[in-house]
């Protein structure tokens, strides 16, 4: 999968994952996911590590990896496109 | 009793005493149970526990590990979800040893061990379980804790931390994840009528007998009843709390 096909799966389980109220061509590669950008919390946080995981075969095992993989839908696809299990 | 169709529940230390007998309620509330013992030694216990856990008729599964190594607990969630088809919905951190000695002569090994299995046991155990949890968007976990939690109890400082943290950590985390539908509670039970108990001489049972209004010792399955409650539906809008199953021995 290309890095675009990537990014549009990404933003579009935060929509529906995550019940954003917007569509996923809105939301900008550079933007935080959490505090400012989306608006999300930690608690929220949560529930993404569940549906990252889950949906595209990565660990977000604690804070550290977690801090890495959320910092902007783009290092997320980023962190996705490196640690995705075959 | 169906109340338990459908769901899993993995028992910690569930071989023998009121993990067996919280593992035998959930069975007998229609739930898939698994459960794990530690030392070699409880091997044949937990025999008997899968016995008599497979009579009822549900899907049962047992399993060695320590709850203290993050890898064990790792290798427990992954044979768990194999088992029962799926990852538990339903926690009981019920795993627990103690080392009795006063504090100024309890060797660091001695602390630190009853610190790992009865609290961080319970956080490994937990995080495991929450990612099921919360993708199924339900879950309950209940912790075993102890009235030395609440009240001290001289000779068993460690045990009496541990559970003290164990008690503080059910509060936190049943707010963190309240709005997953998760609820965290815990269990204190008394004085139960296990091997413990009934080693103790005579003249020492009944002075313990004396303190308990209600003037006995508690059967196993007066505890696992709490436990089932706090898993049912019954117990929907119940998080953070601790039920005293003590003959009043507490009455916080």
């Amino acid at each position: 999968m290309d890095r675009d096909a990537l990014a549009a799966e990404v933003k579009q389980l935060l929509v529906t994952g995550l019940r954003l109220d917007r569509p996923p061509s809105d939301i900008p590669d550079d933007s935080p996911i959490f505090g400012d950008g989306l608006g999300l919390d930690s608690i929220d946080a949560l529930e993404l590590v569940v549906l990252v995981e889950d949906r595209f075969r990565v660990s977000i095992p604690d804070e550290e990896v977690g801090k890495r993989a959320f910092a902007s839908v783009r290092a997320l696809v980023d962190f996705i496109a490196e640690e995705r299990q075959p | 009793m169906s109340q338990l169709v459908g769901h899993r529940v993995l028992v910690t230390g569930g071989s023998r005493g009121i993990g067996r007998a919280i593992a035998l309620a959930c069975a007998g509330a229609g739930a898939a149970v698994a459960f794990n013992w530690s030392r070699d030694e409880d091997g044949s216990e937990a025999e008997e526990t899968l016995a008599v856990l497979r009579a009822t008729g549900a899907t049962v599964h047992g399993v060695q590990a320590d709850v203290s190594d993050a890898e064990a607990v790792s290798r427990l969630f992954g044979s768990v979800r194999e088992a029962l088809g799926g990852a538990p919905d339903i926690l009981v951190n019920n795993a627990a040893v103690t080392r009795d000695g006063l504090l100024m002569m309890l060797p660091e090994t001695g602390w630190r061990r009853v610190l790992d299995v009865d609290l961080t046991g319970a956080y490994l155990c937990s995080r495991s379980a929450l990612r099921g949890m919360i993708a199924g968007r339900w879950g309950r976990i209940v912790n075993v804790v102890s009235p030395a939690a609440f009240f001290g109890k001289e000779g068993a400082s460690a045990y009496a931390a541990a559970k003290g943290g164990l008690v503080a950590l059910t509060k936190s985390l049943a707010r963190e994840v309240a709005r997953y539908r998760i609820t965290v509670n815990a269990v204190s039970p008394g004085f139960v009528d296990t091997r413990l108990i009934r080693e103790l001489a005579e003249a020492e049972r009944s002075e313990l007998e004396r303190q308990i209004p209600l003037g006995r010792f508690a059967d196993p399955d007066e505890i696992a009843a709490a436990v089932l409650f706090l898993v049912s539906p019954a117990a929907s809008y119940l998080t953070g709390t601790t039920l005293h199953v003590d003959g009043g021995l507490t009455m916080l």
